[in-house]
């Protein structure tokens, strides 16, 4: 058993550059077989689009674009009729963040700072099936939506006009090849040695004998996070850099603050007055912020998202693998678009992430760094959350129909 | 004199301050010979340029979880004393405390979580019982007789062995200290002041010794060898090489010991900062809800230590004069709010951990690397002998389940004729 394509852990590879991430729910009825028949069906022509192949182009090939399909399950699949696998102990624990008010907003998950933007009413990533679909062109993560809903429209029943599946959304983002994010201050690039990541993501031994099927699994977590760029445009750049914890040029980590309180990077951090190059293995060791003392440093971003316990393959170390993807997205009002990540993260268990948002010292009471009883002006609400999912990541086991197939066939 | 007290939580005679820097020395000492390098120091003052260490860990008990999954962890966890004495072994300890509600029935009113050290309460009892009563008095909230302390009415009409001897019999456990095993004192104290609630940590590796271990042990730049020259030794390595795999899989073992070696693999030198203790290092109170809102913050209650991140002991949940019991406190863990029940709920939202400090790099010489040759497979936590004390205690604690009251003065089994 291994772990499915689409986590991009391994040395030296580096994700697609663009990503969509589709839900899919099962229709009102349909027991655990007809969804897994459905699904099936789709994961045959996903198979054919990794190889160039379109269905309604018989003979013809066409460009790949390197696309990775990997598939998630929600807890909700488990309630399926005659589903043939009991719910993960762990998605049963942390299987589901808040629901959204009805009214629209409200907490994302209590203990954390995140909220839901005061215009998202429902929280469209707690489907029973995500599929992650990641490649090198636009066009090939795109052409993955249309065909499944090509696919699923041959299967709708006339009489009921409903398909066993059903698409109920799917977000889309990019990768920036400068790695930084829309707040301009470098990003994802403290993200554990290629290494020790495999031993963060893979789902371990489990004493429970109904849960050794999903042993060298994962666990997906969505978050897709709008960030309000006119609030953050607002600081003054020490201001933001306290709050990430790095230089904003070079990306430098901050170690501690001089006697005449200016910010100090780690001493022979080589990205100081020089262009970064995060590919150059020499600089490996300066990607990862240091241990600090002061408490302002502390309740930055960096440190309070990874506070340096080892080992990274214990759950206690809360560190998780991240693979996010930047989004713009047109609005109807101003600025007339808006900018936000697709936070996606894989982790043997959704404890990880969940101690990581909600832990005081950590993210907890945060919304994204800084003290949570003082925030900046704004930066309460400078990120929210659109949607949020976890999802149970099957291995792959050699004779299945797709990954997870024995949940329901 | 290089430690102040725990926390700075008690004021003490210099004479009773130097006893227990005494006791560190002599835990230090015991160790030295096998774990002692330039990476590890006992005086925190001679390193420079220091940081805090990222030495942490949840205080929920790792065992019984490896070993049988969550659900029976957090109900063997919650098993009272018999709980406590086997599983809580994470340097926290808990006990929950029971009041009955209008209708008679008991239920638990509030939780008490200590990180204390057993070696700093021996260390008092034996040389200043009146300030040892004290200190008991300040978190019992009522004077413990002497009796329940030392087991006679007058301690101070014992000799400091005796008095040792006495308290640990009585509230304190052998700590697996030798000279108290020799005595015949027990693993667990046999008295009601530190089992009917949590004055100190009485599991015997949550002692004084054992937490140096845990940090001396990893304080080496311990390195294995590839193709790409020396890399830093795994945790699986490490704890394979040494034949202590079943440590692996704890919680503060791995954190601590890899925590320093990966200071010492920096050529940085680690020891622990002053005060030298266990403390409370986070505690995620909005997770809890009381009638949908934030709780009282009055429920919670923070003692023995002189400031946020030193405290060692934490009273969760409402008082004796309040009307509401701690199940009727919710804690929320994604979109699911359940009743708080016992103490393991709430040490899962607690990080625990020493203040250890690490000072400047230095450069490591190349003998000075200790290149391991264990490997670096996932260790089978489930293998661990440990399981299978647990799986016996899960036996225990079924059966005692089963157990009813079949006649006023008889104890039977459900389905007994």
């Amino acid at each position: 058993m291994k772990l499915q394509e689409g986590i991009y852990h391994a040395p030296g590879v580096r994700p697609g550059k663009f990503f969509n991430i589709l839900f899919l729910r099962a229709a009102s009825g349909q027991n655990a077989r007809q969804v897994g028949e459905a699904f099936a069906k789709l994961w045959e022509i996903y198979q054919e689009l990794k190889s160039g192949k379109v269905r309604d182009l018989p003979g013809q090939q066409v460009p790949s674009g390197d696309l990775t399909v990997l598939v998630g399950y929600g807890a909700n699949t488990f309630k399926l009729p005659e589903v043939r696998r009991t719910l993960p102990s762990h998605l049963q624990d942390f299987g589901f963040f808040r629901s959204p008010l009805p009214a629209g907003g409200g907490s994302f998950l209590i203990g954390s700072g995140l909220k839901y933007a005061a215009d998202v009413k429902i929280n469209s990533a707690t489907e029973e099936i995500a599929v992650q679909f990641i490649a090198e062109t636009q066009l090939a993560v795109d052409r993955a939506i249309v065909e499944t809903w090509k696919v699923l429209s041959s299967m709708t029943d006339p009489t009921t006009e409903s398909a066993p599946l059903l698409i109920t959304s799917f977000y889309s983002g990019s990768q920036r090849d400068d790695k930084r994010s829309w707040i301009d201050f470098h990003d994802g690039i403290s993200n554990m040695k290629s290494s020790e990541r495999e031993g963060a993501i893979t789902i371990k031994r489990n004493p429970l004998p109904e849960e050794k099927w999903i042993e060298s699994g994962t666990y997906l977590a969505f978050v897709r996070l709008g960030i309000d760029l006119s609030i953050w445009q607002a600081l003054e750049r020490r201001q933001q850099e306290l709050l990430v914890g790095r230089d904003k040029l070079t990306g430098c980590p901050i170690e501690s603050l001089d006697s005449q309180n200016n910010l100090t990077v780690r001493t022979g951090c080589p990205f100081t007055g020089q262009a970064s190059d995060f590919s150059n293995r020499a600089f490996e060791d300066f990607k990862e912020p240091p241990n600090v003392n002061e408490l302002i440093l502390k309740q930055s971003h960096v440190q309070r998202a990874n506070q340096h316990v080892t080992p990274v393959s214990d759950r206690n170390s809360s560190r998780v693998f991240r693979q996010g993807y930047e989004f713009l997205e047109p609005t109807h009002t101003a600025p007339g678009f808006r900018t936000g990540l697709n936070f996606v993260s894989f982790q043997d268990t959704p404890e990880r992430l969940f101690r990581i948002l909600k832990q005081d010292k950590w993210l907890g009471r945060t919304n994204f760094g800084g003290d949570p009883d003082k925030p900046l002006p704004g930066m309460d609400r400078f990120l929210t959350v659109r949607a949020g999912g976890i999802f149970l990541v099957p291995p792959v086991v050699e004779g299945e129909l797709f990954p997870g197939s024995s949940i329901f066939i | 004199m290089v430690y102040d007290v725990p926390g700075r939580a008690d004021i003490l005679s210099l004479e009773l301050i130097q006893k227990w820097n005494e006791a560190i020395q002599t835990a230090y000492n015991s160790l030295q010979a096998d774990l002692g390098s330039r990476f590890f120091s006992l005086d925190p003052k001679s390193l420079s340029e220091s940081v805090l260490a990222a030495i942490q860990w949840f205080g929920d008990p790792a065992e019984p979880v490896f070993c049988l999954g969550s659900d029976v962890g957090q109900k063997l966890s919650d098993w009272g004393s018999r709980g406590r004495h086997v599983l809580h072994n994470e340097y926290c300890e808990y006990r929950v405390i029971e009041r009955p509600d209008a209708t008679g029935k008991m239920r638990p009113k509030r939780v008490q979580i200590t990180t204390e050290l057993r070696e700093y309460w021996v260390c008092i009892a034996k040389h200043d019982p009146q300030t040892l009563r004290s200190i008991a008095q300040s978190i019992l909230g009522f004077e413990p007789t002497w009796e329940d302390l030392y087991g006679v009415s007058d301690p101070e009409s014992l000799n400091e062995d005796e008095r040792e001897i006495a308290f640990s019999t009585l509230v304190a456990g052998h700590g697996n200290d030798d000279k108290m095993v020799e005595a015949n004192v027990p693993t667990q104290p046999t008295g009601k002041l530190n089992t009917e609630n949590a004055l100190f940590m009485t599991h015997p590796i949550n002692g004084l010794d054992d937490l140096l271990y845990i940090v001396m042990f990893g304080a080496k730049p311990y390195a294995n060898r590839t193709d790409n020259g020396l890399e830093q030794a795994t945790r699986e390595q490490l704890f394979r090489e040494f034949g202590v795999e079943q440590l692996a899989c704890r919680h503060a073992d791995p954190a601590a010991a890899m925590g320093a070696l990966g200071a010492a693999f920096n050529g940085r030198t680690v020891a622990f900062a002053n005060p030298f203790g266990m403390y409370i290092r986070s505690f995620t109170k909005d997770v809890f809800l009381f009638e949908g809102d934030t709780i009282p913050s009055e429920w919670v209650r923070w003692s023995r230590g002189s400031e946020e991140g030193m405290f060692q002991h934490l009273e969760f949940g409402p008082s004796d004069s309040d009307a509401a019991f701690l199940d009727d406190i919710t804690v929320v863990i994604g979109s699911r709010e359940e009743p708080v029940t016992g103490g393991f709920q709430v040490v899962q939202q607690i990080e625990v951990g020493p203040l250890v400090i690490a000072g400047k790099p230095t450069p490591v010489a190349d003998d000075e690397f200790v290149v391991l040759t264990a490997s670096s497979e996932p260790i089978d936590c489930q293998q661990a002998a440990v399981c299978q004390t647990i799986k016996n205690l899960k036996e225990e604690f079924d059966n005692a389940l089963q157990m009813v009251r079949v006649a006023p003065r008889r104890m039977g089994f459900r389905g007994e004729s």
